[in-house]
């Protein structure tokens, strides 16, 4: 029997206005019925060409221009469009990554699932819209009728995407091709999905390309995975074996440089150094090479075919690797951080920065001929956290939890509508004026999105000077010094000064706006996921950095993130947040090894592990649901309609934050552990004294 | 990019080496400069090409041409009217004796200074007046705005035509009517673009470094927002050039004996069915061509900046 | 939805209540008063004044508004002391002519324009596509008038295809229905200009659209190109045209204005030209007025249309 999907020696081709991508270059691939194939890579390396490849839905200018595509034995290279569109959708279906620019704004969700089946089937309309209530029932859509009148912006992205798997279902394919499924979702909500996928194909049987950057989707769900690398398949091994005994140097860097919750976070992570080749121009030998610590002359000049002992593990490397990497060297930590964290340890008692009851609201307005006040989203309501001297604090949580908005209120970028802001004891944006822009340069804020952050029309040099310009910070070539020192700390070269932002890649983005928060040495350094939008490889190389500076800097951090990992990894104490509340907060250990809140654990369950054996134990999806509106928060506890220890006096009573520890605090009616008790926990209480009452409230 | 010097050894830059042949960040890839980049994507467009050399040369063939060619565009002359073209003057004569060619040349004088001057004027009020509104916010905001909404919603020519029956006898004059009713648009758009600003991160990260108002206006803000302003103003150009044809041909232009391409067109109708098609053609071909070559650097230039800001 | 139609009339009301007050000051200033369309240049100075006293040209600037906005409530527009006849009683007369005028180059250049646009973006960078842009710059440089020129002398002049201007023989809006040849040249040179600027802009709207995923999805389900385009992608490509639309009343109206001159119909247009040679300020005052009303009320329609037409917008 031939395979559901077989690809043989693929290349396609992207043309530019002045250059060729070659996209994919010479890849294979097969998925027999009812198995799942991981496709996995970092961005730009071909993995979605290749889905597009499959069903001739390349890009204006995209083209194959060599190998062979099967879909149940039947060739589908050079096959006529009007033959191709019966495959399409019938045969061989396709989900996408964003849900919401993936279903047309203006049918509704009944049309568009029943689409495909009137089409295929040939199925009058009444039909068909019958089959679209069947499969979005069995994607599991709650009450699906009332739905398929619905447009998409009605629906929530978790759910939208749960449609997009509805029409790819509606005709039950042979082969789904899964292009990134879960990326735009919250890690809850992709727990949810990725099990409705899986479900599915256990049911319906169907061959899956699961195509992801990420290494902990594909590690529960597939039996085999593709690395593709700069274009390249550079290896493909059943799952657990390339998870164990992978044998290319990047697939194992790629691996040890994801940090992981159970890791001991003084150790860095590995990184692999540089950024990936242009593929207009890619390099004549392996494609890794400039990046590989194992290169040769050889691997510049030869490119090494896809070849192994064993048919089923096949990679492409001259000098391949056994196993995944054990070296993680400790973080260098440079002589003067001892000095400076001293230097900057005056605090008179005082926490370094106080942030009480912070409560931040935006107006939703409503009103016939005037625009009044109805209501309002409710982004942080009553926050409470502290920072010490050389502290890192990290703030986890889904969007839409706050934990950005609090970021902004901490630096001054946002105003609080209630509650105080305190940086050793003083309020700081009570201030005005000349006393006010003293105080900012102790706190700095790095933000998400490096094409943002840096303004387009500066060159770096004058990015890097600017916060020195605006603080009156020594003479010019003081500044011009010190910024040359820290870009050289950031590892860029110092070329780098006259050039302008767009000229660099994502990652150096990042290392240039850590740097321009880090020049002041502020006391406080709010990041706000200053990784999020970076692939993986880069991803470690930013981390570690962040941690070096913050150790070198003496400076005191706040993190964001919806990672729990990244967080764990920067951060010594770590907050979690639900829908404008801190629901829990403790060190990194206390919050994963003995979580008191059950959406802390379920937090923790949700996230895909690297790690085939962990993912498989997994039970249950976590949780259940979505996350509701915060502009009509649920009353008493916020978590409460998701929480499945939830009874009837969460639904009345706002539970308080009490200690479960030294220094580790929840709030939650009935905790998984046994809250400390009564005034047990001194440390706790004296480290946020406003919730001392709460606490004895609430034993 | 030649003019950098070629990049030292890596492990010189650095105090440690790095872990692989690369510098730890990466190397910068050598792309161009901003303004490089968009200089050679507007160069790249050939049409904008073509549309820069003409306006360089209908500028160069009204101010320098009559200093090369010379006519006589004071005295009329009855013997010599209406003539087609030939016998010393290429493109024939007009109903007052005027050498047509030499005409074309003094009436794109003034077409091209109320262009360029109703355009100056509109930007620079437009530009101001937006960026007040953006930057104020709140009610001051509201009030300006709600205010360029009510001009707007005037029909531009009908407004400018009725006090062109009062003022139009001068270039200055004009100039100004055809600019006071058109800065409406480049306010907006530079309010706008103002307005997105505020919320872009990079000025949040300025504020947060505890830059005062006046640099952030003037170190981001109005780089950031003139690129709008300059894209508009070549289709401001345009836009005042056609609006005084259209003046010219009602019957609502310059005072004689100062003349404009619009003027010239006021008798074209008479011209066409009488046949003196050197009186209508040479001189409307030349209008579109000038408003031609404005739109067509305009549509470059924003998708020139484009380019920039979008390359990622 | 209500609430909504309800807010944006409101500001439409107060709009067009600013478009009315800054028209009337600054007719105010070019023309205070009639008195001298009606006395004559050389009028005696009591004369004046007790022509101004009768007809109340002699109170304060905001009074005589007020008076005239009541008046305009009630469908008075004023009195043309040149034409001697009251300026509803004018635009009544003409403005049917200049709507079935316009509204078939409305019509006609839609009709055009969407399909052109949509062509285009799907064929962007062919040749065709090339050609259709470099003639839509070409039109949209062009002043309206240069082209109906041109038509009057290939196609009346040269050929005799057409007249070259409207026969006065057409008063009604059924004599032009039932003499499509007297106004196949205004409302082509008409419609021809807003083809160039429409399908620019449908071609904008369908690129950015076909740019998005749903498009992709949409072939991926296995529909045919025809089927993507008709179904998907036309409705969605075609919501920033309905704004558009609203938004080029004033260019109709001036549009209006240049090819009833060029062409000698008599349509408001060519009222509101005669008025400008003749000074007949009421005349001028009331037209632009009505000219605001036009664009704010376009506007609103527009407004409402589209969020009629997109559920994000209907359902909030």
């Amino acid at each position: 029997m031939p395979p559901a999907l077989e690809v043989t020696d693929l290349s396609t081709h992207i043309k530019l206005s002045r250059a060729v991508v070659q996209a994919v270059g010479n890849v294979d691939l097969r998925i027999d019925e009812g198995e799942t194939l991981g496709l996995v890579g970092e961005s730009g390396c071909g993995k979605s060409m290749l889905g597009l490849s499959i069903l001739g839905l390349l890009p204006n200018g995209g083209r194959i221009v060599g190998g062979s595509i099967k879909a149940g034995g039947r060739e589908l290279v050079g096959l006529p469009e009007r033959e191709l569109r019966r495959i399409r959708g019938n045969e061989v279906a396709m989900i996408f990554q964003d849900s919401l620019s993936s279903l047309n704004p203006t049918k509704t969700i009944g049309e568009q699932v029943s689409e495909p089946v009137r089409l295929h089937r040939g199925a009058s309309r009444r039909e068909a819209l019958e089959r679209a209530l069947e499969v979005l029932e069995l994607v599991g859509l709650p009450q699906p009728r009332e739905r398929l009148r619905d447009y998409p912006h009605q629906l929530s992205g978790g759910l939208r995407q749960r449609v997009m798997i509805a029409i790819a279902l509606s005709c039950e394919p042979k082969v789904l091709i899964a292009d990134e499924p879960t990326t735009a979702l919250d890690v809850t909500i992709q727990a949810q999905i990725l099990s409705v996928l899986d479900g599915l194909r256990e049911r319906l049987g169907m061959a899956t390309l699961l195509v992801t950057h990420d290494m902990g989707v594909v590690a529960g769900r597939t039996s085999r995975i593709n690395v593709m690398y700069a274009g390249r398949l550079v290896e493909t091994a059943p799952t657990e074996r390339l998870f164990s005994a992978m044998r290319h140097p990047y697939t194992q860097a790629l691996l040890a440089s994801i940090p992981r919750l159970e890791s001991d976070n003084t150790r860095a992570l590995v990184s692999i150094p540089g950024i990936p080749p242009d593929l207009t121009k890619p390099p004549s030998g392996c494609r890794f090479a400039s990046r590989c610590p194992r290169a040769t002359r050889q691997c510049a000049e030869q490119e090494p075919p896809l070849s192994g002992d064993d048919p089923s593990h096949r990679f492409a490397c001259w000098h391949p690797v056994d196993g995944p990497e054990i070296r993680t060297p400790t973080i260098a930590v440079r002589e003067r951080s001892a000095a400076a964290l001293r230097a900057a340890s005056s605090t008179n008692g005082h926490h370094l920065l106080e942030v009480v009851d912070a409560v931040r609201e935006y107006p939703v307005t409503a009103g016939t001929l005037m625009r009044r006040r109805v209501n309002s989203v409710k982004a942080v309501s009553g926050v409470s956290i502290h920072l010490d001297v050389g502290e890192t604090l990290g703030l986890v949580g889904e969007s839409g939890c706050g934990k950005t908005t609090l970021g902004k209120m901490i630096v001054g970028v946002e105003k609080p509508d209630a509650g105080r802001i305190l940086l050793n004891g003083a309020e700081v944006f009570r201030l005005r004026g000349r006393s006010l822009r003293r105080v900012r340069r102790d706190l700095q804020m790095m933000f998400q999105d490096p094409y943002a952050s840096l303004d387009p029309r500066m060159r770096v040099q004058a990015i890097l000077r600017e916060p020195l310009v605006i603080q009156d910070v020594g003479s010019r070539r003081d500044q011009d010094r010190r910024v040359r020192g820290l870009l050289d700390e950031v590892g860029l070269p110092a070329n780098a000064l006259e050039r302008y932002p767009h000229e660099f890649s994502g990652g150096q983005r990042q290392r240039i706006a850590l740097a321009r928060a880090v020049i002041l040495e502020p006391k406080v350094m709010v990041a706000d996921e200053p990784v999020s939008a970076l692939d993986v490889s880069i991803r470690s190389q930013v981390l570690n950095l962040m941690k070096r500076l913050q150790a070198e800097h003496g400076m005191a951090s706040i993190v964001i993130s919806h990672d729990l990992a990244v967080v764990k990894y920067l951060s010594d104490r770590i907050g979690v947040m639900y829908l404008g509340k801190l629901v829990e907060i403790g060190t990194g250990d206390q919050i994963y090894r003995t979580p008191a809140h059950p959406y802390t654990e379920a937090l923790i369950r949700t996230i895909p592990l690297p790690d085939p054996v962990a993912e498989r134990s997994k039970s249950d999806v976590g949780i259940r649901g979505e996350l509701p509106s915060p502009v009509n928060p649920p009353s008493g506890c916020r978590f409460r309609t998701r929480c499945p220890r939830a009874q009837s006096r969460c639904s009345e009573e706002e539970p308080l934050l009490r200690p479960f520890g030294h220094g580790h605090m929840a709030a939650c009616h009935f905790p998984l552990q046994p809250p400390a008790e009564g005034n047990g926990a001194g440390g706790a209480v004296a480290a946020a004294p406003d919730v001392s009452g709460a606490a004895e409230a609430a034993t | 990019m030649a003019e950098y010097a070629p990049l030292p050894d890596v492990q010189t830059l650095h105090g440690t080496p790095p872990i692989g042949p690369t510098p730890e960040g990466g190397e910068v890839q050598v792309i161009a400069s901003g303004w490089k980049l968009a200089l050679r994507e507007f160069l790249d467009n050939r049409l904008a090409v073509v549309g820069a050399l003409v306006l360089i040369f209908f500028v160069l063939f009204c101010f320098v041409g009559p200093l090369v060619y010379h006519t006589n565009q004071t005295l009329t002359n009855p013997l010599i009217t209406d003539l087609p073209p030939g016998g010393g003057h290429p493109l024939g004569t007009d109903e007052n004796g005027f050498d047509e060619l030499g005409r074309i040349m003094v009436g794109g004088q003034t077409a091209l200074e109320v262009g360029f001057l109703a355009s100056f004027i509109a930007t620079v009020v437009g530009t101001l007046y937006g960026s007040i509104a953006g930057l104020a916010g709140g009610i001051v905001d509201n009030v300006l705005m709600r205010f360029v909404d009510i001009l707007l919603s005037i029909p531009f020519l009908l407004i400018v035509l009725v006090l062109a029956t009062k003022y139009s006898a001068t270039v200055l004059e004009e100039a100004l009517i055809l600019g006071s009713f058109s800065w409406l648009v480049p306010a907006r758009l530079v309010r706008g673009e103002v307005l997105t600003l505020r919320e872009r991160d990079f000025v949040y990260a300025a504020r947060v470094m505890g830059s005062r108002r006046s640099r952030l206006v003037v170190r981001h803000l109005i780089p950031n927002a003139l690129s709008v302003v300059i894209v508009n103003v070549t289709f401001q150009i345009a836009d005042a050039i056609l609006a005084l044809a259209y003046l010219g041909f009602l019957g609502f232009g310059l005072q004689y004996p100062s003349v404009s391409w619009g003027d010239m067109l006021g008798n074209a109708q008479n011209y066409v069915s009488e046949g003196y098609w050197w009186l209508v053609y040479p001189v409307g071909g030349c209008l579109v061509a000038v408003v031609l070559a404005c739109n067509l650097i305009g549509d470059a230039l924003r998708d020139a900046f484009d380019v920039r800001l979008r390359r990622r | 939805m209500i609430g909504f139609v309800i807010r944006r009339l409101a500001v439409a009301v107060l709009v067009t209540l600013g478009i009315a007050l800054v028209t009337f000051l600054l007719l105010h200033i070019l023309s205070p008063s009639p008195v001298y369309a009606v006395l004559g240049a050389k009028a005696e100075p009591a004369a004046v004044k007790a022509w101004n006293l009768q007809h109340g040209y002699d109170r304060p600037v905001l009074a005589q508004f007020l008076t005239y906005i009541g008046n305009i409530i009630h469908g008075d527009f004023g009195y043309s002391y040149k034409l001697s006849q009251s300026v509803t009683a004018l635009f009544r007369e003409h403005s049917g002519r200049s709507a079935y005028l316009s509204g078939s180059a409305l019509v006609l250049s839609l009709l055009i324009a969407l399909p052109l646009g949509i062509a285009q973006a799907v064929r962007r960078n062919s040749i065709g596509d090339y050609t259709v842009t470099s003639l839509n710059f070409i039109l949209y440089s062009m002043p309206s008038f240069f082209l109906g020129l041109i038509l009057i002398q290939f196609l009346a002049l040269d050929w005799g295809v057409f007249p070259p201007v409207v026969s006065d023989q057409i008063t009604t809006v059924w004599g032009a229905f039932t003499h499509p040849l007297q106004l196949t040249l205004p409302i082509v040179t008409l419609a021809a200009i807003n083809v160039a600027s429409f399908s620019r802009y449908m071609r904008s709207s369908a690129l950015d659209n076909l740019a998005q995923d749903y498009i992709r999805l949409a072939r991926a389900k296995g529909l045919s190109q025809r089927a993507v385009l008709t179904r998907h992608l036309l409705r969605n490509a075609c919501l920033p045209m309905i704004t558009l639309v609203g938004l080029s009343i004033p260019y109709l109206l001036a549009g209006n204005l240049l090819i009833e001159v060029l062409f000698n119909y008599s349509g408001i247009g060519l009222l509101f030209y005669t008025a400008l040679g003749n000074l007949d300020y009421n005349v001028l005052l009331a037209y632009v007025i009505a000219g605001g009303i036009l664009t704010v009320l376009g506007n609103l329609i527009a407004d409402v249309a589209v969020a009629v037409a997109d559920p994000r917008i209907r359902l909030g």
